[in-house]
């Protein structure tokens, strides 16, 4: 390697290390997270192996029920056995008490297992447990992904959907886009005119106007969200002024709503959309509009056939970022929003730090990711097609 | 020049391989914070450095068991001793995050009945229980059938959010005796009962996430009745205000002491939770702050009885412990179902 090239691969390397620790790796360990599915066969290998060359049909034979008593014996002492019941329990309601109630009771049972196991716990008498066990030998199960989509694999091994009152998931996406898409149409709604006033002032009042823009934009997410938390309250400062005002006879019940996270999230993601629009505005001048304005267009031609699609960059870079860290937010919904209004991330959350169950996690992660992506695709490909019409 | 960035880089490279595990460092003792870790590190944790000299550190945490998987499995363990709930300890120990307790070190039997587990040991107990504001409320509902009642005692009322603790409240409302709620609860029937009783008050309901919501809904007025924790409940009345709390719809548990698996301190770690959980430290503790140890003797003690009104262990009769087995294994199912529930 000349001595040229080693230095410009030194100059990239943090760039290449960057987009490999920040970016393949956790994408790539996630994916895998979310497919993964060792804890059967590492804490039932016996059983796994003679289940294996049993049909699904009927009932295992006796070497079945005689590898399951050996694997629960060997396995008393490791850390195998219960993650292995939160596993299957993940799948089948009540197969972790079955499988608890197993290793309780394994110094009655007696050869031949396929009598005493089924005697001492019916559940074992049932195909269903021993089709949960197989089922769930593969290395790799799409059940975390189903599940994220309110589907569910059988015991045998079907696909189902999921029983309708416990279905999350789809709702659960579909409102996280839908409160995304709102706050970023609002935020443009409310960022163009913002930014367009702010091109018009002199040089020092728009420094000073950014300013206002930027300080909130310093300020913690959190300390935002707390100050929305307190104005919207029952005896907040917005529910004593309507009442003083005689607009309202009792307190509105503005917080824990769906109207709490609009206006805080847009609180919060506003200067996301108003610094590009301002860049792009700036740098776009008012010639073109002076130009259009002397060739005879009115004010609302020059805008519509002019600025918008002159703007139209900065309107899709801020939009682009403002979607996307909506539909990771957290904290401002948690804090002042109801059950109703918590999005993907408080699920997220709920599966790492309550449930433990990390497959749930990676799903949903992905699952986000991929419908993201995909909606950023839509857009791009609508967009263009708007600024054609536009134009046309 | 070429001299100049290798030796750049050479400090790079240095500056992120060291604090991982160049230095010794202190024993490190985690739990929730707030006053009670305020009064713990005084009386337990700088007490034990002072008796000891072991060099003791403490951290606070919010019960993120994803931050404790992420230390055991890449080997960087930098917590020692935490404080966890027990769902969580149970999962952990199974999962082999948490190290067996060494019972040959701490002596099993100071500890009230069932605060031993093979990877922790009782450390202090607490509870949740309904309570309002006397001042706006001078005759406030006095049991669950009551705070269910939206008729008799209307306004809003707080719990917190999911399935714990409310579904069992919903059973008790509707009638079921306490000491049937679990088996109840494992049935389908239970279950729908349950729901079928929430929705009665669906429409008063605020739901709260962390502990210090249902004081400030209370004390704000957004809220009318609410469910919070009894420790700060007691809190609040220590610093003036005056809330009535029901003993009588108490729902209690216990946190426990248990190890981070690969603690390179393991043994260190042993020696303090055996002297952490001893009789004398906790007494001086509990002269401070609410406490509810797991410990037989402190927890039996009248004189801290009659100076602590607010020992959840001590109310034990009067409330309903909070079934870890049960919310192990239905925890996802109901979690599922509250969320589908209250999204309707």
């Amino acid at each position: 390697m000349s001595k040229k090239s080693r230095i410009s691969w030194l100059l990239i390397a943090p760039l290449l290390a960057l987009v490999l620790l920040g970016f393949i790796l956790p994408i790539g360990y996630t994916l895998v997270k979310a497919v993964e599915n060792p804890e059967v066969t590492a804490a039932l290998p016996r059983t796994v192996a003679v289940l294996d060359r049993w049909d699904g049909e009927g009932m295992p034979p006796e070497e079945a029920f005689a590898a399951l008593v050996t694997d629960i014996e060997e396995g008393q002492r490791g850390r195998e056995f219960g993650s292995m019941t939160r596993r299957l329990n993940f799948e089948l309601n009540g197969a972790r008490s079955t499988l608890m109630q197993t290793r309780r009771s394994l110094d009655e049972l007696t050869a031949p297992y396929s009598e005493s196991l089924p005697a001492a716990i019916p559940e074992w008498g049932d195909p269903q447990m021993w089709q949960l066990i197989k089922t769930n030998s593969n290395p790799i199960t799409a059940s975390f992904l189903l599940r994220a989509l309110d589907l569910q694999i059988t015991p045998g091994g079907q696909i189902e959907a999921v029983p309708e009152e416990r279905a999350i998931f789809i709702d659960l996406f579909k409102r996280t886009f839908w409160i995304s898409i709102w706050v970023t149409l609002i935020c443009v709604l409310l960022a163009y005119p913002t930014a367009y006033y702010i091109t018009t002032l002199s040089n020092r009042a728009a420094s000073y106007a950014i300013l206002l823009v930027l300080v909130p934009f310093w300020t913690s997410i959190l300390v935002r969200t707390t100050a929305w938390f307190i104005l919207l309250q029952r005896e907040g400062p917005i529910n004593a002024g309507l009442l003083g005002l005689n607009i309202v006879d009792e307190p509105l019940q503005l917080i824990f709503t769906r109207f709490a996270v609009y206006v805080a999230m847009v609180h919060v993601l506003l200067p996301f959309q108003i610094l590009p629009l301002y860049s792009v505005m700036k740098r776009q001048g008012t010639d073109m509009l002076r130009a259009a304005a002397s060739l005879g267009a009115p004010p609302w031609r020059q805008f519509l056939l002019v600025y918008l699609p002159l703007t139209m960059p900065g309107v899709a870079a801020g939009a682009v970022i403002v979607f996307m860290l909506s539909v990771g937010f957290y904290v401002t919904p948690a804090l002042v929003g109801g059950l109703q209004d918590q999005m993907v991330s408080y699920y997220i959350a709920f599966f790492t730090n309550q449930s433990i169950n990390f497959g749930m996690v990676a799903a949903l992660s992905l699952l986000l990711l991929f419908f993201t992506g995909l909606l950023i695709v839509i857009a791009r490909k609508l967009v263009p097609n708007l600024d054609t019409t536009i134009k046309a | 020049m070429k001299h100049k960035i290798s030796t750049l880089i050479a400090a790079a490279v240095m500056a992120f391989a060291l604090p991982s595990d160049g230095f010794a460092r202190d024993l490190t003792i985690v739990g929730f914070g707030g006053g009670y870790q305020d009064s713990a590190r005084e009386h337990l944790f700088e007490a034990y450095e002072a008796a000891t000299g072991t060099a003791v550190s403490d951290d606070v945490y919010n019960g993120e068991m994803a931050k404790i998987y992420g230390m055991v499995e890449t080997g960087n363990v930098t917590y020692d001793i935490i404080m966890v709930e027990a769902p969580e300890l149970v999962r952990g120990c199974e999962d082999g995050v948490f190290a067996p307790i060494d019972y040959s070190v701490i002596s099993a039997d100071k500890f009230i009945d069932g605060a031993t587990h093979e990877c922790g040991v009782g450390g202090t107990g607490w509870g949740a229980a309904m309570f309002f504001d006397k001042a706006r409320h001078p005759n406030g509902p006095s049991n669950f059938v009551e705070f269910w009642d939206v008729e008799n005692f209307p306004g809003m009322r707080a719990m917190r959010t999911g399935p714990k603790m409310t579904l069992e409240a919903a059973l008790m409302a509707d009638g079921v005796a306490k000491a049937d709620v679990y088996d109840v609860l494992a049935t389908d029937e239970g279950v729908e009962r349950a729901f079928a009783k929430l929705d009665e008050i669906k429409d008063n309901m605020i739901w709260w996430k962390s502990g210090a919501q249902p004081l400030q809904l209370i004390g704000s007025g957004e809220v009318d009745y609410a469910f919070g924790y009894t420790g700060r409940i007691i809190r609040a009345n220590d610093e003036g205000a005056d809330y009535q709390l029901n003993w009588n719809t108490l729902l209690y548990s216990i946190d426990y002491w248990t190890v981070v698996a690969g603690s390179p301190m393991m043994d260190e770690a042993m020696k303090m939770i055996d002297w952490i959980t001893d009789a004398e430290p906790l007494r001086a503790q509990a002269a401070v702050w609410p406490i509810s140890p797991a410990n037989k003797e402190v927890n039996a003690d009248p004189a801290l009885q009659e100076a602590n009104p607010g020992m959840v262990l001590n109310h034990s009769e009067e409330g309903l412990f909070i079934s870890t087995e049960f919310w192990i294994e239905h925890g996802d199912e109901l979690e599922a179902k509250f969320t589908s529930w209250a999204a309707q």
